[in-house]
């Protein structure tokens, strides 16, 4: 009797952990609301609509920035690289740009071709101020103009402070994780695409 | 005596006291921000002081540091200038300290080696070359 007690109380336990075990801290409907962009080849787009279906990497970047944002774009990049070829058709890697008066399509283009980028499984956006704003909120990215400087032609620049991030929304539209973007643990974003791809 | 140091401090040259190990700069876009990474390695007795970088190719150079702004956030600052202990290395890194490439004047592309002039408060000018890449292949990523 008293062995069957104990079995009992390792079976509750167990449907109780289980039900409690989540292998993603997040679970959030990004795809309940589009917003309109244009890509870098300044095709318009409804975001999230093009990602449907596909497990998506995503980052929001501005291209001026000449250290966080190339670095959190380049671990994207690494990310690819690294994946299973059965697997690399179901992702997609999406750039957005919070800084989309600097940041046209065509500047967009640029920063992806130099650092070689395909565009079979990478979309960059831009888009304008309200609909950048909304994405920013969905993701809970912020971006605030900072430091300045002319440069000798006495033209304005301007750097961003900014979140750094890499965020993961699997097939369904629902965002699942969000990574530190430019010191990435590419193990673990590599595993948790492999997770949502089996 | 003191003649033949004189002269040999006159030819000698004052960079053999500060090296620049692994120079290379990211590529980046025409009209846009890159930066430029290397070593000092300070050999002399004496602090130096890294205060002003040449490159042609921008609109102008400043010496920044990346730093954490809190709560998920980066951001990035003028510093003005680099001190190097005595017989100390430096390093300007990704996500650290870098040299700002501010408003390029071409595209740098992978490969494009750029002339830099590197100005020391004691070393004097020191020329060097560094290499376009996405990344230095040493970066330290967390890998199994």
């Amino acid at each position: 009797m008293k062995n069957v007690k104990i079995v009992l109380i390792y079976f509750v336990l167990g449907v109780f952990l289980t039900g409690c075990y989540k292998h993603f801290p997040l679970d959030q409907d990004i795809s309940r609301t589009q917003n309109t962009f244009f890509n870098q080849d300044s095709v318009k787009v409804e975001f999230p609509k093009i990602i449907q279906g596909k497990i998506t990497l995503l980052a929001m970047v501005y291209t001026h920035c000449p250290d966080i944002c190339p670095m959190t774009t380049h671990n994207m990049y690494l990310v690819q690289e690294r994946l299973p070829r059965d697997l690399i058709d179901k992702v997609k890697f999406v750039i957005i740009s919070f800084d989309p008066n600097r940041d046209t399509p065509s500047v967009l283009k640029k920063f992806a071709e130099l650092r070689d980028l395909d565009f079979n499984y990478w979309t960059l956006l831009s888009g304008n101020e309200q609909n950048t704003k909304e994405v920013m909120l969905k993701f809970d990215v912020k971006a605030i103009p900072a430091d300045s400087t002319y440069d000798n032609d006495g033209e304005l620049s301007y750097s961003m402070i900014h979140t750094d991030r890499i965020s993961l929304i699997d097939q369904d539209g629902k965002l699942r994780s969000n990574y530190k973007g430019s010191t990435a643990d590419l193990t673990t974003i590599i595993n948790d695409i492999k997770y949502l791809g089996e | 005596m003191n003649l033949l140091l004189a002269i040999f401090l006159l030819f000698s040259n004052p960079s053999d006291k500060v090296k620049i190990i692994d120079p290379w700069m990211r590529v980046g876009a025409q009209g846009q921000n890159t930066a430029l990474f290397f070593k000092i390695e300070n050999n002399s007795d004496k602090a130096d002081t890294l205060y002003q970088v040449d490159f042609k190719q921008a609109g102008k150079v400043e010496i920044h540091e990346t730093y954490d702004a809190g709560n998920g956030m980066m951001g990035m600052r003028e510093i003005g200038k680099i001190v190097i202990p005595a017989k100390s290395t430096f390093e300007l890194k990704p996500g650290s300290f870098h040299v700002m490439l501010i408003k390029l004047k071409q595209d740098i592309k992978k490969g494009f080696v750029g002339d830099f002039v590197l100005h020391f408060r004691n070393a004097g000018k020191i020329k060097i070359k560094a290499e376009a890449k996405e990344m230095m292949m040493k970066m330290h990523h967390k890998m199994n």
